[in-house]
């Protein structure tokens, strides 16, 4: 549950997440890494499908996230690919409500970025047989995250969801555990087929140019 | 990938396939937006909370207010996310449902449908008349085979309209598709715009 609707949140959460979800796009765009948009737009188009396949839990449903994945694979780049496919989530099947399109954003692409910060520098020194750990700390970091995001969003439009949020941590928690193996799976996947894609990720860093996603470069 | 010099690399295709794959056999099974649909059955108000896609909402909460915005009441809804209420007057009733973690969804049951299977309940809106001098008015036996009829139809094309209203929440496969091809549009879009050849000087 990641896509809040309209009509749930307070005007001055909608407000500070539309405004942050702006700067960080303004960021992710301004160091906008061509090498990076194809598979950009793969895992948009994954992150927009996997929405539909959902899990009931308790009275709500989940489904996978992908953001952690893409926070290690993309770096910024993510930031607009979970946007676009956000966008076009509200559009195609109304999940996620217009007004907190900048709110659900911000909920998705902050534990991206900080995967990619935190868990990056682990990957590259990691030995190969276990970059699977890498990908289910991915994983499980940004599920959880997200939660944590999400409960505290419905916590500041309005204390009566104090329980509530709770509940929704609680029912991300097997959510979490799924969602890190997957991504242990395809990072080991990777790994295996296609080192040079997990080789070449950097940290989210505004100074340094980002090399070429792909070996041979344009 | 396409922007690898000296061809594609065959693991690259590989992933690129794959990945490709698991979006679409993936089938929509079930989705987690919320959705509720209510209506008129007598003087009761028929309900039920769902996930757009299929799966009932139980135990989700149910507020009903009237035209003004005031609460009449709240209930919960049952293991098949079904409710009933009894209306009070034949005005418009919001159905707002809420499963308590942030989802909420309303559906709106209108004066006209309440009040034409009801002619007995009080009407909020009846100060205005609706049959002009003109015309010869019902008599009470009318009135009554006619709220009878009124009933029976709103009874048979219920699940009609809970059927089209599900159908309409729902995500087609058009819907993945369109998708999709947006977002490849898009990328494709902003690659050529950023090695769009420069204008000669």
């Amino acid at each position: 549950m990641a896509h809040l609707p309209d009509g749930v949140l307070s005007a001055p959460v909608l407000i500070g997440g539309g405004v942050i979800a702006a700067g960080v796009l303004t960021i992710a765009l301004r160091q906008l890494d061509d090498q990076r948009l194809p598979p950009a737009a793969v895992f948009a188009a994954a992150f927009f499908v996997s929405s539909l396949i959902t899990i009931p839990i308790g009275p709500s449903s989940a489904h996978l996230l992908l953001n952690g994945l893409m926070g290690l694979l993309l770096g910024w780049t993510a930031i607009p690919a979970l946007f676009v496919a956000l966008l076009l989530q509200t559009a195609f099947f109304g999940y996620g409500g217009v007004l907190a399109l900048g709110v659900n954003t911000v909920n998705m692409a902050v534990p991206a970025l900080l995967c990619a910060g935190v868990l990056t520098p682990w990957l590259r020194r990691v030995a190969p047989h276990r970059v699977f750990w890498v990908g289910a700390s991915a994983g499980m970091m940004g599920v959880m995250l997200t939660g944590g995001l999400v409960a505290l969003s419905l916590i500041l439009s309005n204390a009566a969801f104090r329980p509530a949020a709770g509940l929704v941590l609680l029912s991300y928690l097997p959510l979490a555990l799924v969602e890190a193996v997957m991504t242990g799976t395809v990072l080991a996947f990777l790994q295996r087929v296609a080192p040079e894609l997990l080789e070449s990720s950097q940290p989210p860093d505004l100074k340094s140019p980002q090399p070429p996603f792909f070996k041979g470069g344009l | 990938m396409v922007f690898a010099k000296g061809g594609f690399d065959v693991n690259q295709i590989k992933l690129l396939l794959l990945i490709c794959l698991g979006a679409i056999s993936s089938t929509p099974a079930l989705a987690h937006r919320l959705q509720v649909f209510a209506s008129a059955d007598g003087v009761e108000i028929v309900g039920s909370a769902y996930f757009a896609g299929g799966a009932k909402a139980a135990g989700a909460t149910i507020l009903i207010q009237d035209a003004a915005a005031q609460p009449l009441a709240t209930l919960t809804t049952a293991a098949d996310g079904s409710f009933r209420y009894r209306a009070q007057t034949a005005s418009d009733h919001l159905v707002i449902a809420d499963s308590g973690d942030g989802h909420q969804a309303q559906w709106l049951v209108t004066a006209a449908e309440l009040a034409g299977l009801n002619p007995q309940l009080p009407n909020l809106k009846s100060s205005q008349p609706t049959v002009s001098k003109g015309l010869v008015e019902p008599t009470p036996l009318e009135t009554a085979q006619l709220a009878a009829i009124e009933q029976a139809v709103a009874r048979q094309i219920r699940p009609l309209r809970e059927e089209l209203a599900a159908a309409a929440a729902r995500a087609s496969f058009r819907d993945v598709l369109g998708g999709i091809g947006y977002i490849f549009g898009f990328t494709g879009i902003l690659l050529w715009w950023r090695h769009r050849n420069p204008p000669r000087s």
